[in-house]
């Protein structure tokens, strides 16, 4: 081997700088190419009722440092706000809600920039939303009055933005993303141990050379030499053997079964020890690593999209169809490149390293070269490429909320069917009335148990006789559209994570209503 | 209110009464356990500086075959307030020339570290290390020099033990004496 | 989809005359249809009983700082925070009572002073100690334990010391804990009652064991970079002792450690050794945000706000655990743990037991012989301090042999714990607490 390591430039010994250190926690789960997302984000909060889930939500994202927020509340803050909302403060009484929020949040964190509305009294929303603002993200609050509502709405349409909609009361809340079309992820942070990909049914000329190179005087190596082969190199070889007693490689069960006792034979045990490890991780291995790859059904799905016009020149879906038209060349993905640790000497393990990491850069420069044919093409950065293909098998594609709508009834239908099955299954009951019931006050401060039966009744005409349904517009209505802190803390601790999931492409989004019972400590997560 | 608080309540129960004495800790307990069940052979015995602190003891092996035969070595064991659920500290307090043993003391055993488990005992551990001195592994060395010299010439490394145990020197490192006359 | 009942141009928070704790009096005086009955109580009496409770909040860090805003805002007045803790920058992304401007000073005394000064009312009692430096008259007084801790060390200190709490005699000894935890997108929270349900010593197993590489790969044939930090950590920094002790908040400490781990790497081609992991590894850092403390601290409150209300039912006897993970969409999973039988906590509480104190440590472990539940022919004992007495090994025999003819008046005190082990026990200890039934006459 005379591969020159490339990627071995020493990094400079500074130490941190001070945003890092400060960020530390947060830059270890989203990076900082995630971070600069979040600081170049601008988000609004329409905030109304009790007001308290979003002010929450903010929290959590003037903390990581987001770039901008604005806070747009007609109320003055009473009594009753200072007993739910941590961020108004004896002074704020009387005064306007939106600007003393913003004040006490912008003290989390120097970085953040905070504005409010209406500045004067009885300034027109639209004002707000008319204004060449560019906010990348719209949260609004329930109940919210109609009007509002649909100018929100509106906007979002139209800048193509994500909105996301916050109702909390009583032991309730359920929260919602409303994406403006089809949302793809790249970065998903799969497991570590999901990632695995060491194609061993199809090893390329190079990594087969290696392994044969390394096992061809198999019975005459030293102890240390045979007990250090790594794993990949032992299945390869093995693989081989069997292949050419049996014809074909083991696929069933039965027959990796068998083939795990032909590895495990292969051991010395005539040492101190009775054993090898590198062999026992090579039969340890034999199940999840053997096997044909076969496509995820979410890249399934990524390739099945027809992106519309607008989508079409994205990087993202150029890089889909690269990768894609890669994949119906060789009937695989491109190799993501990375080996787990395994027991080996420290250069052969190297070694093996680089033969799995030249294997996907000549990958991900085929994928370019496809890249580079559009029409496009040229402006797409080959880091972008890499990262592609190093996550293609977890790629991840989100609909809009406006494709394939599902009416409620037929959410509803198939819920409850379920819960009849539930004595059987043990499976916990639906959340799905506590959404209902919210929903059912999206416009108003408070209602009867009764009103939120007839308005629930309009969608699902059997509401009142499903006793579940009754219970929770009880409990609704004992809310009477108040807020407890701590059912709107969690849920704008989920809200907050959902947003900052949305802002960097980073792991994977609600798809798209969650729904809280705090009563059960329970969430469901349903597309609505 | 929770119910279990509104049973009959006895404000003026002397609840307080040998609340303020120290509790034997499950790490304490479960040492006893090992402790007391402990089979050593004659050629290992445990010291306890203070008997009173039953995680810190150390242990002398002669080995009566091998290698090492003639030798006396001792290891401090320092069990720590998580046992049984993390492994007891092992370290050798003399320098010694061995291939699973560095020059620090340090001890390379799968038990001690990666293969530990709290269903393991303190037997298992010494046992453990008696087998070091009766079959050094080379394969996986933590004194790299020493392991080459087991594997590439077996009786020279032989040769090497023995003068190393006498307080010799062994490939420009001094050793500790420890032999036992 | 509904549609809109009412037409209004803003919608105001339902307008009530100057109540301040309206939203919490919406369920703390009226009965839901999920109620209990039988331990709910709509009048007054129970919110002053509820405002009369004293609550342990264990940590004043990402999880604690919520803890404290959220139970102050479900109308809790006496709390009390422990955390030994001085404030770092890294803990600002997150700690969010905390300014640029507290660095270094004690995390319990500002969070306590911030949330006593932003919520009218409440108040917080800092103790910027140990937890273990506390006595059980300490834990003594609170009502509800609620722990928001990194360590599971520190949760197992506490777990063992609120099940050796509880007298049966005595109801208010029972503390309910709630544990909260977080890592990254993910964490769980849960509700214990102590000798009840299942503990944190029944549920160890839910923690995985962080992943140990052996000694000899780290010293001899290291491949991953974490490989060659902890070659540094451990072996580089013992051989050559570069500063005395090493302290991992020290970034020259840090340097140190990064430089040997970036050389060895060099030597041995392996890349990825940064600064940020050299860091990583030796402080064994987990990822930390604000959002996730902000579900776990809540649920946590929410269920302590059930446990003191009974507004709701809470989690406890049945479901007692909640796991969530964000990383994947959302999912939650809420179960119940069992109970284990052989715990080494809860399923070992100490029995009393009234001896003589003027009997002899020999003729004591005669009696245990002869009693039911233990026929211990061969037992070695303990109390925190003494090694009491040990059948084996040898050289321990000899030196608490001596103790056989004192009497036992000398070697405990009185209600103080012993532990016995006897190899007929099998994996099982006791645990006696001592009475004395006489006065020991030392002479």
């Amino acid at each position: 081997m005379t591969e020159v390591v490339t990627d071995q430039t020493p990094p400079l010994l500074n130490g941190p700088t001070d945003k890092e250190k400060k960020y530390d926690r947060q830059l270890r789960l989203w990076a900082a190419n995630g971070q600069q997302a979040l600081e170049d984000a601008h988000i609004l909060l329409l905030n109304s009722g009790s007001g308290t889930v979003g002010v929450e939500t903010l929290k959590n994202l003037v903390l990581p440092g987001i770039g901008k927020f604005t806070i747009a509340d007609s109320s003055v803050v009473t009594e009753a706000d200072l007993g739910v909302n941590f961020f108004l403060d004896e002074e704020s009484l009387g005064q306007s809600r939106a600007e003393c929020c913003v004040r006490l949040l912008q003290e989390l964190n120097p970085d953040v920039k905070g504005d409010w509305f209406p500045k004067q009294k009885g300034e027109e929303l639209e004002n707000l939303l008319s204004v060449d603002q560019k906010y990348t993200l719209i949260m609004y609050s329930l109940p919210i009055d109609p009007r509002s509502l649909a100018l929100v709405q509106e906007y979002s349409r139209q800048q193509k933005i994500p909105l996301v909609a916050l109702h909390s009361a009583g032991f309730y809340s359920y929260f919602r993303i409303i994406l403006p079309g089809s949302f793809p992820i790249v970065d998903t942070h799969p497991d570590s141990t999901a990632t695995t990909d060491l194609r061993l049914l199809n090893p390329w000329p190079e990594l087969s050379d290696f392994a044969a190179k390394l096992t061809d005087n198999i019975e005459n190596l030293s102890a240390l030499e045979h007990g250090h082969i790594p794993y990949v190199v032992l299945l390869l070889y093995y693989l081989k053997r069997w292949k050419e007693s049996h014809g074909n490689y083991p696929t069933t069960y039965q027959d990796k079964k068998a083939f795990r006792e032909f590895v495990s034979a292969g051991a010395r045990t005539d040492n101190p020890e009775g054993g090898e490890e590198n062999f026992d991780e090579a039969v340890a291995a034999v199940l999840k690593t053997v096997t044909v790859p076969s496509i995820p059904s979410s890249v399934k799905a990524v390739f099945d999209h027809k992106p519309d016009d607008a989508e079409s020149s994205s990087s993202f879906w150029i890089i889909a169809d690269a990768v894609k038209r890669f994949y119906e060349k060789h009937n695989e993905l491109p190799l993501p490149g990375s080996v787990p640790d395994m027991k080996a000497q420290s250069s052969v393990y190297v070694q093996l390293q680089n033969i799995y990491k030249a294997k996907a850069r000549q990958d991900v420069a085929e994928v370019l070269e496809t890249v580079r044919s559009h029409p496009h093409g040229n402006e797409i950065d080959i880091g972008e490429v890499e990262t592609f293909c190093k996550n293609a098998a977890f790629i991840k594609l989100i609909h809009g909320a406006d494709a394939s709508p599902v009416s409620i009834q037929t959410i509803a239908e198939n819920e409850f069917q379920s819960d009849e099955n539930a004595p059987l299954t043990m499976m916990p009951l639906s959340l799905l009335p506590i959404y209902l019931a919210l929903n059912a006050t999206s416009h108003v401060p408070s209602a009867s148990a009764s009103d939120i039966l007839a308005i629930i009744s309009k969608d699902i005409p059997d509401a009142a006789s499903n006793p579940r349904i009754v219970k929770v517009a009880e409990e609704v209505a004992r809310a009477n559209g108040g807020e407890l802190h701590n059912i709107s803390a969690l849920t704008g601790g989920m809200a907050s994570q959902e947003v900052i999931k949305i802002i960097t492409k980073q792991y994977i989004p609600i798809d798209n209503t969650c729904i809280f019972d705090g009563i059960t400590s329970r969430t469901q997560v349903l597309r609505i | 209110m929770l119910k279990i608080w509104s049973m009959q309540q006895d404000a003026n129960a002397d609840a307080a009464a040998g609340t303020k004495k120290k509790k034997v800790t499950a790490a304490q307990l479960r040492i006893q356990k090992d402790l007391s069940e402990l089979a050593l052979p004659s050629t290992m015995k445990t010291d306890f500086p203070d008997p009173d602190d039953t995680l810190n003891f150390t242990l002398t092996i002669e080995p009566d075959e091998g290698m090492y035969k003639g030798g006396r070595f001792h290891f401090t064991f320092a069990i720590p307030q998580s046992f049984p659920h993390e492994a007891p500290k092992v370290k050798c307090t003399q320098k010694i020339y061995h291939p699973n043993i560095d020059l620090d003391g340090n001890v390379c055993l799968n038990i001690l570290r990666e293969d530990w488990k709290p269903v393991l005992n303190l037997q298992a551990v010494i046992i453990g290390l008696q087998f070091l001195f009766l079959e050094p592994n080379a394969s996986d060395p933590l004194n790299k020099e020493a392991a080459e010299d087991l594997r590439s010439n077996r009786e020279g490394f032989k040769r090497n033990v023995r003068s190393a145990m006498g307080g010799g020197s062994v490939k420009h490192q001094t050793f500790e004496r420890v032999l036992k006359t | 989809m509904s549609q809109p009942v009412m037409v209004a141009s803003t919608l105001q928070a339902p307008t009530v005359p100057d109540s301040r704790w309206i939203y919490l009096d919406n369920v703390r005086q009226k009965k839901g249809p999920f109620t209990d009955e039988e331990s709910f109580d709509a009048s007054g009496e129970a919110v002053s009983a509820m405002e009369k409770m004293k609550l342990l909040v264990i940590g004043a860090g990402g999880l604690g700082c919520e803890i404290l805003k959220d139970l102050a805002l479900s109308g809790f007045k006496d709390i009390h925070v422990i955390d030994m803790d001085t404030i770092d920058v890294s803990n600002l992304n997150r700690q969010f009572l905390f300014r640029q401007s507290d660095v270094g000073k004690s995390k319990a005394e500002v969070a306590a002073r911030f949330v006593e000064k932003r919520v009218k009312g409440v108040s917080i009692t800092p103790h910027n100690c140990k937890i273990q430096d506390k006595d059980d008259e300490f834990y003594m007084q609170f009502n509800i334990v609620i722990c928001g801790l990194d360590s599971i060390e520190a949760r197992r200190w506490i777990n063992s010391t609120l099940v050796d709490l509880v007298d049966n005699e005595n109801p208010e000894s029972l503390k309910p804990l709630i544990d909260g935890g977080t890592e990254g997108f993910k964490g769980q929270s849960r509700v214990i009652f102590p000798t009840m349900t299942s503990c944190i010593e029944c549920q160890l197993d839910m923690h995985a064991p962080r992943a140990a590489v052996p000694l000899c790969t780290l010293a001899t044939i290291p491949r991953q970079p974490e490989h060659c930090i902890e070659w540094a950590h451990i072996m580089a920094w013992e051989q050559e002792k570069p500063f005395p002790k090493l302290d991992n908040d020290d970034p020259e400490h840090i340097t140190w450690l990064y430089k040997k781990a970036l050389a060895r790497a060099q030597e041995f081609n392996i890349s990825g050794v940064t600064y940020s992991l050299t860091q990583g590894v030796v402080k064994n850092i987990i990822p930390a945000i604000a959002s996730t403390n902000a579900i776990i601290a809540a649920s946590c409150c929410n269920e302590a706000f059930k446990i003191a209300t009974s507004t709701n039912p809470s989690l406890g006897f049945e479901e007692n655990y909640m796991m969530y993970s964000g990383n994947d969409s959302i999912y939650t999973y809420t179960f119940k743990h069992e109970k284990k039988d052989d715990c080494p906590v809860c399923g070992n509480i100490a029995r009393n037991m009234e001896i003589d104190p003027n009997f002899t440590l020999e003729e004591f472990i005669e009696s245990l012989a002869a009693r039911p539940e233990a026929q211990l022919k061969k037992p070695s004992i303990r109390s925190e301090q003494k090694t009491i007495y040990m059948q084996s090994p040898e050289s321990l025999e000899l030196k608490t042999r001596p103790n056989l003819v004192k009497k036992m008046g000398e070697l405990v005190e009185d209600g103080e714990e012993i532990g016995v082990s006897d190899p007929s026990l099998g994996s099982v200890n006791f645990k006696y607490r001592l009475r004395f039934s006489k006065p020991f006459k030392s002479h």
